[in-house]
């Protein structure tokens, strides 16, 4: 099954799911709904970074979960998408940090150890230039990586991208600009 | 080709792919993992009818606020320098006052002679006036 953009909830609908999800007595069926609306934006969120199937689908249990349990703690003060999408955040760069440490590797390692995961995986549609694309994002730095993922393949406002990275919007453009220039400089390193 | 190029070719397709029917199956086995949270046990018990207490406590705050405000103004207000209580408003105090034997019981005994003797001296009474008793 290929990727598809899948529209992420209106506000209206989110409000009334926030409400839903407040009352106890609809709480867990809210949730259920939010499983349904959000998986497929936050597994493609969580695949982007990890490049791996089997990973990104631990990892968005992960993400489930974590809500799940502290969804008492959510007040609704920010978006539901936007906390979601922090949580899934956090878990994709622990995981990856916590795998960094078990192979021993440093900070800079990290590239290999994605193209790694790149090559290994299986769920992919054979388009040589996408993975191309896909080994020119894992040489970027983590920040950029993220910010090119949200900007280009969700194509997510840079005002939804501040909100759930707490950066200023400027910075995300500056750093979408490296994250390109970096790209172009990899696609000409291979002719 | 620049990247501009390479990224319009590509069309915000990264080519990664997930199994057949994986986010229906993944929402399936997702709902079914989620753990009973303790608030949901707390309210599958029997929910108990509120209580009388329970129905009136915000009345009650609110008449134990009013009161402490009326008793808040009735204490600065005896603090002020010009709430002297006067016997002529109080007829109760007057008739005590005038009644020897309330006042001999239980005023009299309270007062030391010192203080009476001093009382008379600034009134101006003569001591000699007793001779001619």
């Amino acid at each position: 099954m290929p990727e598809s953009k899948s529209d992420q909830p209106d506000i209206s609908k989110e409000v009334s799911l926030i409400e839903r999800l407040r009352d106890k007595a609809t709480c867990r069926d809210a949730f259920n709904e939010v499983i349904r609306l959000y998986s497929e934006p936050l597994y493609w969120q969580i695949r982007r970074m990890v490049d791996n199937h089997d990973d990104a689908n631990d990892l968005l249990q992960n993400t489930f979960l974590k809500a799940w349990t502290s969804i008492q703690q959510f007040r609704g003060a920010a978006r539901l998408s936007t906390w979601l999408h922090k949580i899934a955040i956090n878990e994709s760069i622990t995981f990856l940090n916590n795998k960094r440490k078990r192979a021993n590797l440093s900070l800079d390692d990290e590239q290999s150890m994605i193209i790694n995961a790149i090559e290994a995986d299986t769920y992919v549609d054979g388009d040589e230039l996408k993975l191309h694309l896909r080994k020119a994002i894992a040489a970027l730095p983590e920040k950029q990586r993220l910010v090119f993922n949200m900007r280009y393949y969700d194509e997510m406002k840079y005002e939804k991208i501040s909100e759930i990275l707490g950066t200023s919007v400027g910075a995300l453009k500056a750093s979408y600009h490296f994250a390109v220039k970096k790209i172009e400089d990899y696609f000409n390193a291979l002719d | 080709m620049n990247s501009q190029d390479i990224l319009s070719k590509i069309n915000h397709k990264s080519g990664m792919t997930v199994p057949d029917n994986y986010f229906a199956d993944f929402a399936q086995s997702m709902s079914s993992q989620l753990p009973v949270q303790d608030w949901e046990r707390e309210d599958s018990a029997v929910v108990m009818p509120q209580s009388f207490w329970h129905k009136i406590r915000p009345y009650a705050y609110m008449a134990a606020m009013f009161l402490g405000i009326w008793c808040m103004m009735k204490t600065f207000d005896l603090m002020r320098g010009d709430s002297v209580i006067s016997v002529d408003k109080n007829p109760q105090l007057i008739s005590a006052v005038n009644n020897d034997a309330f006042f001999n019981d239980y005023c009299t005994p309270a007062m030391s002679e010192t203080d009476i003797f001093d009382e008379l001296y600034d009134e101006g009474f003569d001591p000699s006036s007793l001779d001619s008793l």
